[in-house]
């Protein structure tokens, strides 16, 4: 997931792009010379310079030198290069996050966590004797303390929380 | 007096009594679990602050961070693994002094000083907030505007990376809170016919995104950290006071650089101890034994960290700009709990300030006992296999922002935006810290930055008429060119090398 600068600098500049010319399309206030669409456009000309900026790798010296400083201070363990689909790994979180926004409504909070448990506990190299008992037992005991103790009730679903 | 007295009445209740060694022992957990952060253990805590009295939830926040900037030295002592980025600075010192036979000693300083220093930021809170807040009475919309911007500019400035990618993160954060219809024309704004929107993007459910999820997301991409071997240790707290009386200079500069950099905007525990332990190097009188195990630096930056915890609160309290990424998330908990940031709010709720002091201090001495239980109990919390901690956390990210976005499924969409967007961010050098001081603080500025326009028919003059409101937006205009200036400097001096050569 790592971009170039330039890509991520022109990303930034055309969002800001975009912001000015919608916020500039806002309705005023009657009456009055500025409303709602001040902020938006004084942000995106800000956005669209510092893409630009970025673009042309204007900056980039002080990265580097923080890198440095970092690389230093790491061990040698922590620098050797992991397999690259480890990195796509990370989506794992957001995935299953949306899986959550999705399927608890209808599943109900006990099945869906123990799901994302199950896969997120396994994707971390958990054995299944780990993470099996982990899906069980963590869904309930988060359940009981947002139920009983915050009082605030998870969807059931099919599965709901038996007391 | 009468409100000293009130503000006792209110801590020492039992509920907030209860709540401060729950979130003592919480704090010391997630700080001493490597790659868990104090920000992410503030962040996790809101859906619970939620359901607390409003001193309670504030002193939950204070305790759980206070224990785990200090908690984090633990696993940097024993494993040369910072606990929590605040740690980072001195870890190799304390673990070159581990090496020498000498763990409970660096232990020792870390737990001992990081509580001194917390009373020592406590101290410089109380003095300088009530003064502040006098003189920020008579602030208008104009000094108000040009001291957000210079907040956020100077969370830019200590962002350690470019400074155009922090310029750019923040703007990204004001961006977003100009999502919804919560602004001065009451008009839906950047929402896309989607009614989830109108209410724009919440705070706090992008920062469990930001510092939560993201760090489960970085945890998959790591190795899992060795274990803690089990060893034994001896009296912690021997040969402290010995330290103290010979280190009075460092720990006094520790505390005070600490301070200085707490109130700055954006900058927090982790850059207070970079700080320290360079300062500390560069004044010693014997700088070659920084790095074998020396207690010098160790201590003057362990009273760094956790003095910069307190003084945070005082820009936050004020003005409702986070002094690091700690209170980003408390002045979220203060706006929910009625307590909303303000120099009004050292005359109507003294006796909450009153209250918050004193669960400082209270906090910075409890940590010592519980903080030697912590190092005793180390080896198996944190031996906590990371496979169960991680899944746990993502659940609690879930649920918590469902809970505090009052039960609504678009926080966790949120969540899972902003974990994403988060660690690309961070991936590619553009600091969060900067992005959610623009989320946190955006409509703070819009606010202003409007009402200044109406009230001067749209000209900017008037923004640098007021004698205050002109020195702040100097130093705003010193802070975005500060760069600029530092980079031709160097560029001047390599040039002027090259040519001796």
């Amino acid at each position: 997931m790592l971009l170039s600068d330039r890509i991520s600098g022109s990303a930034i500049a055309a969002l800001g792009a975009v912001a000015f010319f919608y916020g500039s399309k806002l309705p005023p206030v009657p009456g009055q010379q500025v409303g709602p669409s001040a902020f938006p456009m004084v942000i995106g000309t800000g956005l669209v310079i510092c893409g630009g900026l970025i673009v042309f790798g204007i900056g980039r010296h002080f990265e580097e030198v923080a890198e440095a400083d970092v690389a230093h201070h790491a061990t040698p363990e922590e620098l050797a290069p992991l397999p690259a689909w480890r990195n796509w790994l990370a989506l794992l979180p957001p995935a299953l996050l949306a899986f959550y926004a999705l399927a608890s409504e209808t599943l109900g909070f006990l099945p869906t966590a123990a799901i994302m448990v199950l896969v997120a506990s396994l994707a971390f190299g958990a054995k299944p004797k780990l993470a099996v008992p982990l899906a069980i037992i963590a869904p309930f005991a988060i359940n009981l303390i947002f139920l009983k103790l915050l009082r605030v009730p998870l969807p059931g679903g099919i599965l709901p929380f038996p007391w | 007096m009468d409100t000293v007295i009130k503000a006792f009445g209110l801590v020492f209740q039992f509920d907030v009594m209860v709540a401060v060694v729950a979130s003592a022992f919480y704090g010391l957990t997630v700080g001493a679990l490597p790659g868990l952060s104090a920000t992410m253990a503030t962040a996790l805590l809101v859906p619970v602050t939620f359901y607390l009295s409003p001193i309670a939830a504030v002193a939950t926040i204070i305790t759980a961070s206070a224990m785990a900037i200090f908690s984090g030295d633990i696993p940097g002592c024993l494993l040369r693994i910072p606990g929590t980025p605040a740690s980072a600075a001195y870890t190799d010192e304390a673990y070159a002094m581990t090496r020498k036979g000498q763990a409970e000693t660096a232990l020792g300083i870390c737990l001992w000083f990081s509580a001194l220093g917390g009373i020592a930021g406590t101290l410089s809170l109380m003095l300088i907030a009530p003064l502040l807040a006098e003189m920020a009475l008579s602030f208008s919309t104009y000094e108000n505007f040009w001291l957000a911007m210079l907040g956020l500019m100077c969370s830019t400035l200590v962002a350690r990376s470019s400074p155009i990618k922090a310029i750019a993160a923040m703007l990204l954060g004001l961006l977003i809170t100009c999502i919804g219809i919560d602004n001065p024309g009451g008009v839906p704004r950047f929402t896309f016919g989607s009614t989830d929107l109108l209410g724009g993007i919440e705070p706090i459910p992008a920062l469990v995104g930001v510092f939560a999820l993201a760090e489960v997301m970085r945890a998959l991409t790591e190795r899992e950290p060795p274990k803690i071997e089990n060893r034994k240790l001896g009296s912690i707290l021997k040969g402290q006071w010995q330290l103290t009386k010979e280190y009075p200079k460092q720990q006094t500069r520790g505390n005070i650089v600490g301070i200085i950099i707490g109130v700055l905007p954006g900058a927090g525990a982790d850059m207070a101890a970079w700080v320290s332990y360079a300062m500390s190097k560069r004044f010693s009188k014997t700088p070659e034994k920084f790095g074998t195990g020396h207690p010098e630096g160790l201590i003057e930056a362990g009273a760094s960290n956790n003095a910069s915890l307190a003084s945070g609160w005082v820009p936050a309290l004020l003005f409702g700009i986070p002094g690091d990424t700690i209170t980003a998330i408390a002045i979220g908990v203060l706006y929910m709990k009625g307590l909303n940031p303000g120099p009004s709010l050292f005359t109507t709720q003294a006796e909450s300030m009153y209250a918050l002091y004193i669960i400082f201090i209270l906090g910075n001495i409890i940590m010592i006992p519980f903080g030697i239980i912590m190092i005793r109990l180390a080896s198996k919390v944190v031996g906590a296999p990371r496979s169960a901690v991680m899944p746990v956390i993502m659940i609690f990210c879930a649920v918590g922002a469902f809970a505090t976005a009052g039960n609504n499924l678009f926080a966790v969409w949120c969540v899972a935006f902003f974990g994403l967007f988060g660690f690309v961010m961070e991936k590619n050098g553009y600091p969060v810290a900067a992005m959610v001081l623009g989320i946190v603080m955006g409509t703070m500025v819009e606010q202003n930055f409007v009402t200044s326009l109406i009230k001067s028919d749209g000209s900017v003059l008037p923004f640098f008429d007021r004698p205050v409101s002109s020195v702040l937006a100097a130093m705003t205009f010193a802070a975005l060119l500060w760069p600029v200036f530092s980079w031709t400097r160097e560029w001047l001096r390599g040039r002027s090398r090259t040519v001796a050569a």
